[in-house]
């Protein structure tokens, strides 16, 4: 196994996607960072300037103490890790396509072997990239914010911690789609629309429908609510005591609409990633490459 | 695990893609020692075969084993079984060092060995370069040298002179028999009989997906037929003479000649001489393997000959 894994990171390193892709990623996240910053100050500074006063104190505190940048970091880690996503998905639809998958498969004891040794490879990669989303949002916001706003060092690990979680995931995710659907371009385009379009629209209408809890168990819902909660709690453990209702409005501009734990997100959508491997497997295995 | 003897046995091998039946109850096993040419025409299952022996494609019915193992049961198959197979791929972006050096890393042989294979097919100076790069020919030494890196027992190729040069397969030629000398398999498939009629010393000749011959090429030789043309002053004569010899077959042709099966020119000179005949002119014909071949494998979609033009109206223009 241990060969086969390092046959799979060679893989990899000796082509340039890697930093083809992580490249306008960490441009995302230091642009989403830097208006994360922008904004949060410019919110803060109406607020504080306005009848909203009276909200601040409902809350307990100033809004100049407000860590509003928490809301712009868990979006800008949801943006960012679609391109892990998209990475994860070249990983057997691209082989498949360029048919390096018959040298491959007949290099591996099975073709078990093969898959499992690229997901631990893309397992690695996916924690890469989260540093790197992390790194870069980190830097944006702290150019382009006052101190107040910024989280502790605790809730900084934190949301480093959410930020590689769900990177792994998203990428792990990708791998299992690109299995399912042996197509690049079908793989990529499926996966955008979906994470950028469908279930955006889906949000919306379980709302109307007033069962916005089936959100949270949705793909995007519960990779969102993995991040979102982290920073609704972060948020809301130096905000003062907060009305369930406020509560529900933070989540919802947190990406975490469920309004699940954090954690519970994380296995959720790890049961997806789990659900869409299972079926990629399924269809590798008896797959006849000609 | 498998039991070192380097033998191929296919046994009863079917594989129909859904209403298609491309190989059908074909059986051969495949020995060390020595070479073994898998022909047929395009079409006949070549392919489908080789690909259900390597474990890529998954048989309707029937068996191939390797070593007497499927494929899969190999454990380490790269150490096995090396295989070059037609459109095999290559990362257009990655050199061709970097090729192997992933490959050597899932087999499990030092880096070294990348370099090895690399120098061995003739690609030493085309290390670095991108396989995005490389001409038809250069790919097909550079999927031999991924074969290769295993050293494996069995060397399994389909149609591998497809884009080398005469030189190329010369030397590919002169390399399959020695790598067989040492005692390993090599199974090789070509369309064409010419194309390795040099290099193998067995066959297997498929066509429609099923078996039409199979053993040494020599047994194969000795099946094609001989016949002597030959123009006498004294066609009665001398076609007397050859059956009071005990000649059966003797033939008259439609220009006047007598063609002869079974016996060689001197045998008919000599005839001729006995019974006071005179040869104008003798000839001896071979029926040519590639003609044996084409009778074994004909059939098989088949075009029309332009006069034989199925959708000409009869009497259209008459």
């Amino acid at each position: 196994m241990g060969n086969l894994v390092q046959a799979e990171l060679r893989k990899t390193t000796t082509t340039g996607l890697w930093w083809g892709l992580l490249i306008p990623t960490v441009v995302l996240a230091l642009g989403w960072g830097l208006a994360t910053g922008l904004f949060g100050k410019f919110f803060v500074d109406f607020a504080s300037s306005s009848d909203l006063e009276e909200v601040s104190d409902f809350l307990g505190v100033t809004p100049d103490h407000w860590k509003v940048t928490l809301f712009g970091i868990a979006r800008a880690i949801n943006i960012s890790t679609i391109f892990p996503m998209v990475f994860g998905a070249m990983a057997i639809s691209g082989e498949i396509n360029r048919r390096t998958i018959t040298t491959t498969f007949l290099t591996a004891p099975s073709r078990m072997h093969a898959m499992l040794a690229k997901m631990l490879v893309y397992v690695l990669w996916g924690a890469i990239y989260g540093l790197a989303i992390m790194l870069f949002v980190g830097i944006g916001v702290v150019l382009t914010s006052n101190s107040g706003q910024l989280p502790d060092a605790g809730g900084w690990a934190m949301l480093a911690l959410a930020c590689v979680l769900s990177s792994i995931l998203m990428t792990m995710f990708g791998v299992g789609v690109g299995a399912l659907i042996p197509n690049v371009a079908g793989t990529i385009v499926l996966l955008l629309l979906y994470f950028l379009v469908i279930e955006n629209v889906l949000h919306f209408v379980l709302v109307y429908l007033e069962v916005p809890t089936v959100i949270g168990f949705l793909p995007n819902g519960s990779i969102n609510g993995l991040t979102g909660s982290v920073a609704v709690d972060l948020f809301l453990s130096t905000a003062g005591v907060v009305p369930p209702e406020v509560e529900d409005v933070l989540r919802a501009i947190a990406g975490a609409g469920g309004a699940l734990d954090w954690w519970w997100s994380g296995l959720v959508f790890l049961g997806w990633a789990g659900i869409v491997f299972a079926g990629g497997w399924a269809v590798t295995q008896s797959k006849d490459i000609t | 695990m498998h039991d070192g003897s380097g033998l191929i046995a296919v046994q009863n091998l079917t594989k129909k893609f859904g209403s298609v039946t491309a190989v059908q109850n074909l059986s051969f096993t495949v020995s060390p020692g020595n070479v073994t040419g898998f022909l047929g025409p395009n079409g006949a299952g070549k392919t489908t075969t080789l690909r259900m022996l390597l474990g890529l494609v998954k048989p309707t019915g029937g068996t191939a084993t390797i070593n007497g193992r499927p494929f899969h049961q190999l454990g380490q198959p790269g150490r096995v079984v090396g295989a070059v197979l037609e459109a095999q791929g290559f990362h257009p972006a990655r050199s061709a060092r970097n090729h192997l050096r992933v490959y050597a890393a899932a087999i499990g042989v030092p880096d070294a060995q990348a370099d090895q294979v690399l120098g061995l097919v003739g690609l030493g100076t085309a290390a670095d370069r991108k396989v995005g790069g490389f001409s038809l020919g250069m790919k097909q030494r550079l999927a031999l040298a991924t074969a290769l890196l295993g050293d494996p027992q069995v060397l399994v190729l389909d149609e591998p002179a497809n884009g080398l040069d005469p030189e190329g397969i010369a030397w590919l030629r002169t390399f399959l028999q020695s790598y067989a000398r040492m005692g390993r398999t090599v199974l090789i498939s070509s369309h064409l009989l010419a194309e390795v009629e040099q290099t193998v010393d067995q066959v297997v000749i498929i066509s429609r997906g099923q078996t039409m011959f199979y053993g040494p090429l020599e047994q194969l030789r000795q099946q094609q037929q001989r016949r002597v043309l030959v123009q006498p002053s004294d066609v009665n004569a001398l076609a007397t003479a050859l059956h009071a010899e005990g000649v059966q077959t003797i033939e008259q042709l439609a220009d006047g000649r007598l063609a002869v099966s079974g016996v060689d020119s001197k045998h008919v000179a000599d005839s001729a001489l006995r019974a006071g005949v005179s040869i104008y002119g003798i000839q001896e014909e071979q029926v040519d393997l590639e003609r044996l071949f084409f009778q074994l494998t004909s059939g098989q979609y088949a075009g029309y000959a332009p006069a034989q033009n199925p959708y000409q109206q009869q009497g259209g223009w008459a």
